[in-house]
């Protein structure tokens, strides 16, 4: 001591008396980091902290990270299967017997009086990737309904599809090493410091060893936007008229990559011609960006040896949504940068295992990247499960956005949530709602029982969560990552693989398929079936995938190695093993500010929250940075409106009003505002979300608002409230 | 020891490094050499004797914070939290952030900060239980939670918000340096978890790897001469000329154009709508402070009346210890200082251990303040006591009673006064405070003597006395009126928080703060006519009533306006504003969003309570003998 006292103190500090550290991975974003849950001499997860050597996250978390293990104490859990006869009446607990029969039943009665795809099922990014390939095999394979999809239509849809049409399949070629290579990079709508903290560090850390230039397309000044050596202001909805001005000036100032535009691409003619429409001067007036900034950037990037694009929201949720994925692949294949260090295309995914349900849950077709459309891929699957393939449909079935509307229309009586939460995430909230009340059956399956959704649940299935449980998950990078189980879920709630097991043995198919109990068998099986694929995974096993804190697909059985990178070879996945070049014709149709709705209304995360807060609420020490919603709104038009900083304002749309707290700043644009999309009864109830042609994802970033002042502010701040049940 | 991994990321270690022998402010950096007793000690973390093996173990240690590239991601909060086992409602470590500029030249910066384990701890100084210790280890500044009995003065003084009192517990808490990690050549968890690059940590005045500044202030940081604090920062990016707060506090930071370019602590807005938020007012956290200084300031200065006056030939005063007015007025005042001293003991966090304030009388006014009017509260009791009897070895003990008072009553008065002269808080930190205590002690003084006085004697044969008394409360009165002119004077023209503090008297609290200076000056309008013209009951009971009313809610404007130099919030967390508005919406009542529903839980949780005191009787198991 110095000063103070005499006599020297014992100190305490808080102790925590890890027992052993469980090895998982951290269940929010697709970062993948690593996590090492501490438990106590009772089993119980008491700390965390990232993996040292786990190259992803060397070590760092980020705030959800660091609070995950606290996830296993929040209040709201499932604790036993509810049941009700209907929506309006009181949940009852039951057994899980008598929940998974009553299931089953009115799957099969629904089914057998409206048909097979009556039933639908809308699963997630957030299972595991062997719960993900089981509840495939049981809704391709038992259940039979061709109406099976994920949430991850609203986010990365988009960038799957972007990805197959411009290089044959899905898959992101790149990895966070390519920042350490990378000569420019540009960053569409990703703000990487609120989204993905993590991989901001490793771009950061790059940068500070070896400076490159970072441009950041945003409308919305975030910090990356003021860190950025370019920001680029966009008008939202509008990066194709950027991406094709430039094109545009690569094109015309011969600045492109010949040798690679020959030999690993088709279609340059046609893209040539149409990118010779969008020159700087015309782009300009559409996109907003000075027509010296676009040439400036054209040069900046087609110069650079190696320049990588990475991706996040702003370009997947956007009615040109693949449209952009497309357009940033071309940039990056005039310029010969796909598949080389520091030279990528790289979508920076949403949900933890967004990829493991891409790549193996049948959503959208059957496992391993397969497809309904091919009869090879139906007779192979249907071989390995022992099933007949004609039980298989020839055609992919609608995708999550169009269940909805086909629920609302009565030709979907029955729906099955997996780990979603649409009453809260789901564009027009009204319109959800009319939709679900439209349900003869509805069974949500979630670790939380006060999710939004279950209020017009008939049946709710409790289920554990993130390491509750075990098994894979694939991040960003293809990177396959090991979740090992760390303690049971909460009193009756199981995990989802069981839960999956369980109700498959209520079908007749669910006797002839094998589903193994434990995860690591499941791999097994996922292991087959992608030998020879392009995910092949037959080189790993969960044992080697945590040796190596996670391994890179394609990864062969005989091969030493994982793969940093795809297409590093020029070869691609189309018939012609070329890339193909696509022309983007730009289609004004965005619902644009005008003057009964003159304000852009836009929506994004926030760090300390993830997806509809379900689980990032419960927690005091990330929920108190927001514990409600909150609007950016630039001073100049608030003032304009007689709107003060820290007072409610209603914003109204053509679907309905929302009042919501303002936050005043020069963040965004005299005519824009932004709106966190975590809370449920907020922005949603006021957002369009226009579907993309090819993706089908929701364009949640561009619609119309009024804003109003609101008079009444204290009955403002009890709707308000109201809507934060937990 | 904390446990090092085998893989521990070389980020994460403290780099050894040259430190020059004395910082900027002249002081050594090393802070005993290896001969001294006090090193080579262990630190005796949760009873590890062991001796930590830092080469640069008692060195100042310090962060470094570059703002031009915090994020604001939370994660050296979060890390914090997570290693301290801290509840939602309270943090070591905040993030807020200043912002600027129009779109698209917006900029933000955010500011990280915890303990600066400062050379000259105000907090150490103020702490009246002596729970501070700077320790010549690596000179973090620690605080024991069981020393603590939860009074919050260090809350007060540390210009950077550091200490944390927690309502629930009832006691302060505060970053601690993680010294466990320090003792093994890790960095604290709040750096180590930094994804931005920006908070480092290390021996103060040095400059990490890839970083070319170390400077003492960024804007929105207070002034560094009040503590000396051990933090240093970047930030080299060109800001906005102005830079505006999330938060509800009514300040900005403008770039001094004719000065250095320095920022400079502004008042956001010239004007607001006039309100009277009596409400928030008279139901403040504050309010056992408001009864308490009234109480002991209207009892320490009827006493002295009492005492001194007759000395000075004030006869009528005199008559007052013959006439059989005694007894009763001290009756009256031994209740008021009871109940002023009870409201205070009991808005400790800890009331049991209300003994512990006398524990730093060595540097603590609020030691000194307790001990003074400890000391006038014994000898008051005991000059009441001993005027029960009528006996020649009374009267002496009486008067060494009323010595005994006398001197306790000025010391504690003039601690009173001194424990509020806070830098970091420009509003108290002014003159006024003593005239505004002193004229209580002479107004409200007067007063309960003239009011006891007329109900025992009656109007008639008090009437001398009360004119006398009249013109001393018509002193106090106007030695209150001056000093608040000047205040406001001198609070317009320093600028600053001082100023903000202003803004609200004038406007949030602008009807109230208005009724106090009218009620003041009809005060000193009906005592003047007192004095003059002698009293009869209606004006008495006006009088009494106007004087009552002034000198509560001055008493009540004086801490709720009080806007210490702390930095800037965000727009909820550290936002007082938000958290007012949780506390009226109700958001507050759900635990997760770390607003607790009421300011304060001065609730005495009894079987706790006798636990902890045998414990310090060391009855009982106890870490903290």
């Amino acid at each position: 001591m110095l000063f103070g006292r005499n006599q020297k103190k014992p100190i305490t500090l808080p102790e925590k008396k890890v027992e052993e550290w469980v090895y998982t991975t951290c269940g929010y974003c697709s970062t993948g980091c690593a996590i090492e849950v501490g438990v106590d001499s009772e089993g119980r997860g008491i700390t965390a902290r990232g993996v040292a050597d786990a190259d992803v996250n060397r070590g760092k978390l980020c705030i959800k990270g660091i609070f995950e293990y606290e996830l296993f104490n929040t209040p709201g859990r499932g604790t036993a299967p509810l049941m009700r006869e209907r929506r309006f009446d009181d949940f009852k607990e039951a057994s899980w017997d008598d929940a998974l029969d009553k299931t089953a039943a009115e799957f099969k009665r629904i089914q057998e009086k409206y048909g097979p795809d009556s039933v639908a099922i809308v699963s997630t990014g957030q299972l595991i990737t062997e719960e993900f390939y089981t509840l495939g095999k049981l809704a391709r394979g038992c259940i039979g309904t061709n109406n099976y999809d994920g949430n991850t239509t609203l986010c990365m849809a988009s960038a799957v599809s972007g990805y197959k049409r411009s290089f044959g399949s899905d898959g992101p070629p790149g990895c966070y090493d390519d920042f350490s290579h990378t000569d420019c990079l540009i960053a569409f709508g990703s703000n990487l410091p609120e989204q993905h903290p993590v991989i901001y560090w490793r771009m950061r850390e790059a940068r500070e060893k070896r400076n490159f230039p970072l441009i950041v397309v945003d409308p919305r000044v975030t910090m990356l936007a003021q860190f950025a050596d370019i920001h680029l202001a966009i008008t939202p909805g509008t990066d194709v008229v950027l991406l094709n001005a430039l094109a545009h000036v690569i094109l015309a100032e011969g600045l492109e990559d010949r040798a690679y535009i020959e030999t690993s691409t088709s279609g340059f003619a046609e893209f040539e011609a149409l990118v010779a429409q969008y020159d700087p001067v015309t782009a300009a007036k559409i996109c907003g960006i000075d027509e010296d900034t676009i040439r400036n950037v054209a040069r900046l990037y087609a110069k650079a040896n190696q320049a990588m694009s990475i991706w996040t929201m702003g370009i997947n949720q956007s009615t040109h949504g693949s449209d952009g994925v497309v357009g940033i692949n071309s940039l990056n294949l005039i310029t010969g940068n796909i598949g080389k260090p520091g030279g990528t295309s790289l979508s920076i995914t949403g949900q933890c295992n967004a990829m493991g349900t891409r790549e193996w849950s049948s959503c959208s077709g059957l496992p391993g990247y397969r497809v309904l459309e091919n009869p090879e891929h139906r007779q192979e699957v249907a071989d390995f499960w022992g099933i007949d393939p004609e039980f298989f449909p020839k055609q992919r079935g609608m995708a999550q956005t169009d269940i909805f509307p086909a629920i609302e229309t009565g030709q979907i009586k029955a729906l099955w949530l997996v780990a979603t939460n649409p009453m809260t995430s789901m564009p027009n909230t009204a319109r959800i709602r009319k939709t679900l009340e439209r349900l003869e059956f509805m069974v949500v399956q979630d670790a939380y029982a006060d999710v939004e959704s279950n209020e017009y649940a008939h049946v709710y299935l409790p289920a554990g969560l993130w390491a509750e449980k075990e098994g894979v998950m694939t991040n960003t990078e293809r990177r396959v990552n090991l979740i090992k189980n760390v303690c049971p879920p909460p009193g009756e709630a199981k995990a989802d693989l069981w839960i999956f097991n369980q109700l498959a043995k209520r079908f007749d198919n669910g006797k002839l398929i094998n589903f193994p109990e434990s995860a690591s068998d499941v791999f097994d099986e996922m292991r087959e079936l992608s030998k020879g694929r392009f995910l092949d995974i037959s080189g790993m096993s969960h044992e080697k995938i945590e040796q190596s804190r996670g391994l890179q697909w394609p990864m062969g059985e005989t091969a030493e190695e994982d793969s940093a990178r795809l297409y590093s070879d020029g070869k691609f996945n189309h018939a012609d093993g070329k890339a193909k070049l696509i022309p983007l014709p730009y289609i004004e149709n965005n619902e644009c500010p005008d003057d009964d709705y003159p304000f852009w209304l836009n929506s994004g995360r926030v760090v300390e929250h993830f997806h509809t807060r379900t689980r990032t609420g419960k927690v005091g020490n990330q929920n108190k940075f927001s514990p409600t919603p909150y609007m950016e709104m630039n001073p100049d038009a608030a003032r304009e409106l007689g709107i003060e900083h820290m007072s409610y304002a209603r914003l109204t749309s053509r679907r309905g009003d929302a009042v919501v707290l303002v936050q005043l700043t020069q963040r965004v644009p005299y005519n824009m505002v932004f709106v966190p999309f975590h809370f449920h009864e907020c922005v949603n109830r006021v957002s369009l979300g226009l579907l993309d042609p090819h993706s089908r994802q929701p364009a949640f970033k561009q619609s119309a608002v009024r804003i109003e002042s609101v008079e009444q502010q204290a009955a403002a701040a009890v709707t308000n409230r109201a809507a934060r049940s937990f | 020891m904390f446990k090092v991994r085998k893989d521990e990321p070389k980020y994460a270690f403290i780099p050894d490094v040259e430190t020059p022998e004395k910082n900027r402010y002249g002081k050594a950096i090393k802070l005993v050499d290896e001969s001294d007793p006090r090193a080579g000690q262990s630190l005796n973390i949760n009873g590890d004797e062991s001796v930590g093996d830092n080469p640069n173990r008692y060195k100042q240690h310090g962060f470094h914070f570059t703002a031009d590239n915090c994020i604001g991601c939370h994660a050296c909060e979060a890390a914090c939290s997570e290693k301290n086992d801290l509840p939602a409602h309270i943090s070591f470590r905040s993030v807020g952030y200043v912002e600027g500029g129009s779109y698209p030249a917006y900029k933000r910066m955010n500011i990280s900060m915890a303990c600066n384990h400062c050379d000259d701890p105000v907090c150490l100084k103020g702490c009246p239980t002596r729970a501070y210790t700077k320790y010549a280890e690596y000179g973090a500044v620690l605080q024991d939670p069981d020393t603590c009995f939860g009074c919050g003065y260090c809350t007060w003084v540390c210009p950077y918000n550091a200490p944390q009192l927690d309502p629930i517990k009832g006691q302060v808490s505060k970053c601690n340096m993680c010294v466990d990690r320090l003792e093994v050549g890790l960095k604290p968890a709040c750096s180590s978890a930094c994804l931005g690059g920006a908070l480092e940590f290390g021996l103060i005045e040095t400059i990490p790897e890839n970083r070319e500044q170390a400077k003492t202030t960024i804007p929105g940081f207070p002034d560094t001469s009040i503590t000396h604090p051990n933090i240093r920062f970047q930030q080299v990016k060109s800001l906005p000329r102005e830079m505006t707060r999330p938060d509800t506090m009514p300040i900005k930071y403008q770039r001094d154009e004719q000065g250095e370019g320095e920022y400079k602590t502004k008042v956001r807005e010239q004007r607001r709508p006039r309100r009277w938020s009596l409400r928030k007012l008279l139901t403040s956290h504050e309010n056992a402070h408001i009864a308490f200084t009234l109480c002991a300031q209207t009892v320490i200065g009827a006493f002295l009346l009492l005492l001194l006056a007759p000395m000075m030939g004030a006869s009528s005063i005199a008559n007052i210890h013959s006439d059989g007015t005694l007894l009763p007025l001290l009756g009256s005042l031994f209740i008021l200082i009871s109940v002023g001293m009870f409201k205070l003991n009991m808005h400790l966090g800890k009331p049991h251990r209300f003994y512990r304030g006398f524990n730093n009388l060595k540097h603590s006014p609020v030691s000194r303040e307790i001990a003074g009017v400890s000391a006038f509260f014994a000898g008051f009791a005991g000059y009441c006591l001993f005027s029960l009897f009528d006996a020649g070895w009374a009267t002496v003990l009486a008067n060494m009673a009323a010595a005994l008072a006398l001197l306790g009553g000025l010391l504690g008065s003039y601690y009173m006064y001194k424990l509020y002269r806070i830098p970091a808080r420009p509003y108290w930190n002014h003159w006024q405070t003593g005239t505004s205590f002193a004229g209580t002690s002479l107004s409200l003084g007067a007063l309960v003597i003239g009011l006891v006085s007329v109900m025992v004697q009656g109007f008639t044969a008090s009437a001398t006395l009360i004119q006398l008394l009249a013109l001393i409360a018509l002193a106090g009165v106007l030695l209150e009126a001056v000093g608040l002119i000047c205040h406001a004077r001198d609070l317009k023209q320093k600028g600053g928080e001082g100023e903000a503090s202003h803004l609200e008297q004038s406007f949030d609290y602008g009807n109230s703060y208005w009724l106090r200076n009218t009620l003041l000056l009809l005060n000193s309008i009906i005592l003047g006519a007192i004095a003059v013209a002698g009293i009869e009951l209606i004006s008495a009971s006006i009088l009494l009533l106007s004087m009552l009313t002034a000198s509560i809610i001055g008493r009540a404007l004086f801490y709720v306006l009080v806007i210490p130099t702390t930095l800037p919030g965000a727009f909820f967390w550290r936002n007082k504003g938000f958290q007012e508005h949780a506390r009226e919406s109700g958001l507050a009542e759900m635990e997760q969003s770390g607003v607790l529903p009421r300011a304060d839980y001065h609730d005495l949780h009894l079987a706790r309570a006798i636990k902890e005191v045998k414990e310090d009787l060391g009855m009982g198991s106890s870490k903290s003998k």
